[in-house]
């Protein structure tokens, strides 16, 4: 060897060393900003295809099959809340609790420590599985519960039900709807053979008639909107500034026809003829003739139904109705925003635990050490010592995970099928919305070309909606970092 | 109770306590039998981490009220000891000892020990401050809180009682909503030592408490010691042999994991027995 300090070796190149290094911080700086030009094209393509639809009505109304123009995102945006908050309500307190079991309650017994590690070692994995295959574990685990209890089915009572109330309804010959409570044991229908007690819609209790139907009364029965009993007095009134006579039929609609000549204050409907509705619809009036088979009264009408008939068609059979209230649950779950919230629990479960994890190995162990010096127990540590500091970095962790969870597509899916809109508001856990990523998948594959645009804006919601909770978690971690200092 | 902070008065006071301190001990080892005396008795301890063995067979009898410093080179197991006398060796899973290691009447190395009850017996005061992210009225009121039920104007009267017997309270009687954090290096070292006496020990051990503290904030906390040691048991690790001979009663030298020599402070610094001792008390090794 030479002597370092006598014997000077030869130098290395210098300016060929520093020109590289410095044309290596060029590329360095050219292949971050080919990611930014990528992350600027994706925007200027989003905002120039979808920025011109953005518009408060859009944010608001529900989707419209074949109507771009009047469709919206107001059900979407409402669902992905919905199942965003069910999936944080689930996945934190299951991981921040997973997280302090691996970290503060490592177990002695080395039997329990490879228990322990093979939990480490799961988790680890699992954060790197698709989220199409929670999709897969969600509709075992949550829709159909392992086939554990008998499936869910359109009008029928699932084994397990909390929350509904159910009640046969029928239409009466007035046109009004009356209800009664449903036996224990519910049918989709059921026949009305004799009086009994129902309630009207708005909760008044009445005994409903019922009227033995006649060949010829049973055959009008569901034309009673077009349908007068013979002799039924018309009144002279002006109708669309046309002296007219006016009367109601049986199903309590009013119509209208000409009164040419005008002779009187009254007529007698005495045969068929040409009427029209308050909408302008002209039809032709059926006059029954039989007039004591049915009565005339419309308050007695609109109390009775007519008995049971020989021909299956002309029954006045009611059917089952169900009345949900806001905790209505059932086992299991379905397809429904509750399967949906816990399957992204799942998918966002291993993200939560690991950032929970790094906040708790973060928390100096002198800390712990004088909690547990102070005669701490084990669990005072955590909630006293370790937990306080750790907060900050769980909830970032959390809102980064949620804020996954917010742009998941496939699982839901798979656990809710692809709901673009609903008729009913989400009143319940077990009610299926659509949601922002599935809306955005439909739309963006839908032909119509609007729905294409309408999907870019709703991507541009969602990507507000991601940026802001971005900022949530930069505020949260901001202000802890301020206050421990 | 509370010194001001001016060198020439802290030199005073600190020479004047001095001179007592020894009179004070050796009058009361001569009245009393020595089991009502003795705080902590180790007999035939080995303490292990995993396979390697930390400390062979020690016998030591840490007397009651009076400050015992353990002193010796790094590693040869002192603060090993100091943490099986509060259990505070159970956080580290590979570590386990042998023999008797009594506080009081009881063998506490036994498995059935509540070492809860037993570190509000036994406080600890750590090598580096470490207060907690809190107020420093909830750091007092921590151990407090833990252990017993406590109305909140007698907390604030024992919060008010630690902080003054651990010369603090002057200092933060007008901030004690304020953050632990934003104290200086020695005032956090007496806020914990505050937070250890708050739950009423019988004995403080403290593992190194001025070791990451300036010689002004040193001063205050061996003074503070040689406060308390009238009403609780004080151990000390320390690496600073002046600070041993300042501050304490009883000396014990370990070395290589065991106790070369122990006896009165004096005896050890002045007249030791054994040529390890005396190489490391005047400065030849360690």
């Amino acid at each position: 060897m030479k002597d370092p300090i006598n014997e000077p070796r030869e130098y290395r190149n210098d300016a060929r060393r520093k020109m590289f290094s410095s044309s290596f911080s060029v590329t360095c700086l050219l292949v971050s900003s080919l990611a930014i030009v990528v992350l600027a094209t994706l925007l200027l393509s989003i905002f120039s295809t979808g920025g011109g639809w953005l518009s408060a009505e859009m944010l608001t109304a529900s989707h419209r099959e074949n109507n771009p123009e009047e469709s919206g995102i107001g059900q979407a945006i409402i669902g992905s809340l919905v199942i965003c908050t069910i999936c944080g309500l689930a996945a934190l307190p299951i991981g921040v609790g997973t997280a302090i079991f691996l970290e503060e309650f490592k177990p002695k017994n080395r039997f329990l420590r490879m228990l322990h590690g093979l939990v480490q070692l799961n988790i680890n994995n699992l954060a790197g599985v698709p989220s199409i295959v929670y999709g897969i574990l969600g509709l075992t685990a949550f829709v159909y519960m392992f086939g554990a209890f008998s499936p869910i089915r359109v009008n029928d009572q699932p084994d397990y039900e909390i929350g509904a109330t159910y009640s046969y309804q029928t239409k009466t010959l007035g046109g009004n709807y009356v209800r009664f409570p449903a036996t224990p044991k519910i049918q989709p229908f059921f026949e009305i053979k004799q009086p009994r007690q129902v309630s009207s819609s708005e909760g008044q209790p009445f005994k409903l008639n019922v009227v033995s139907a006649t060949t010829d009364a049973a055959e009008y029965k569901d034309k009673l909107e077009e349908t007068v009993i013979l002799g039924t007095k018309a009144e002279l009134t002006s109708h669309n500034g046309v002296e007219s006579y006016t009367t109601q039929t049986l199903g309590g609609t009013t119509v209208f026809f000409k009164a040419e000549p005008t002779y009187s204050q009254f007529a007698k409907i005495l045969e068929p003829l040409m009427v029209s509705d308050p909408e302008g619809n002209t039809f032709e009036l059926n006059v029954l003739s039989k007039s004591d088979a049915i009565p005339t009264n419309p308050e007695v009408l609109s109390k009775s139904v007519f008995a049971d008939s020989p021909d299956p068609t002309k029954r006045s059979s009611a059917s089952i109705f169900r009345e949900n209230s806001f905790f209505h649950m059932h086992l299991p779950f379905s397809k429904s925003v509750l399967s949906a919230g816990l399957t992204l629990a799942l998918v966002i479960l291993p993200i939560v635990i690991i950032a929970s994890q790094e906040a708790i190995r973060g928390v100096p162990q002198t800390l712990r050490e004088a909690a547990f010096g102070m005669g701490a127990t084990r669990w005072q540590v955590v909630r006293s010592a370790v937990l306080p500091s750790a907060i900050p970095g769980i909830m970032t962790g959390a809102i980064l995970a949620m804020s996954r969870a917010v742009g998941e597509a496939a699982p839901l899916l798979a656990v809710m099928g692809g709901v673009l809109g609903t008729t009913n508001h989400l009143s319940s856990l077990m009610d299926k919305t659509p949601v922002l990523p599935v809306t955005i998948f439909k739309w963006a594959g839908d032909e119509n070309q609007g729905f294409e645009h309408l999907a870019a804006a709703a991507i541009i919601v969602l990507l507000a909606f991601l940026l802001l909770m971005n900022s949530v978690a930069i505020f949260i971690r901001y202000r802890y970092e301020k206050k421990l200092a | 109770m509370q010194k001001l902070a001016t060198p020439s008065n802290r030199a005073q006071g600190r020479s004047l306590s001095k001179s007592t301190k020894y009179q004070a001990s050796t009058a009361t080892i001569d009245s009393s039998s020595e089991s009502m005396m003795t705080a902590i008795d180790i007999a035939n301890f080995n303490a292990f981490y995993g396979t390697f063995q930390a400390l062979h067979d020690l016998n030591l009898k840490i007397p009651r009220q009076q400050v015992t410093a353990f002193i010796g080179p790094s590693g040869c197991g002192k603060s090993t000891l100091l943490k099986w006398c509060n259990r505070m060796n159970d956080i580290v899973p590979i570590a386990h000892a042998t023999g008797s290691l009594k506080v009081g009447d009881r063998n506490i190395l036994s498995r059935n020990t509540d070492v809860v009850d037993l570190r509000r017996q036994v406080g600890m005061v750590f090598q580096k401050a470490n207060p907690f992210p809190k107020s420093i009225f909830d750091n007092v009121a921590y151990g407090a809180r833990l252990h017993y039920k406590i109305s909140r104007s007698e907390l604030y009267e024992l919060v008010e009682w630690s902080l003054k017997k651990a010369a603090l309270w002057d200092e933060v009687k007008d901030r004690l909503k304020s953050s632990a954090l934003g104290l200086s290096g020695g005032q956090q070292q007496r806020l914990c030592i505050a937070r250890a006496i708050a739950t009423g020990p019988e004995i403080l051990l403290m593992d190194e408490p001025c070791s990451a503290l300036d010689p002004a904030s040193t001063a205050r906390i061996e003074d503070l010691i040689f406060e308390l040691r009238r009403q609780f048991t004080i151990v000390i690790v320390t690496h600073n042999m002046q600070q041993a001979a300042r501050c304490s009663d009883r000396t014990a030298f370990f070395f290589e994991g065991k106790i070369v020599e122990e006896g009165a402070t004096e005896d050890v610094f002045t007249r030791p027995q054994k040529q390890q001792t005396e190489d490391y008390v005047t400065g030849k090794f360690g």
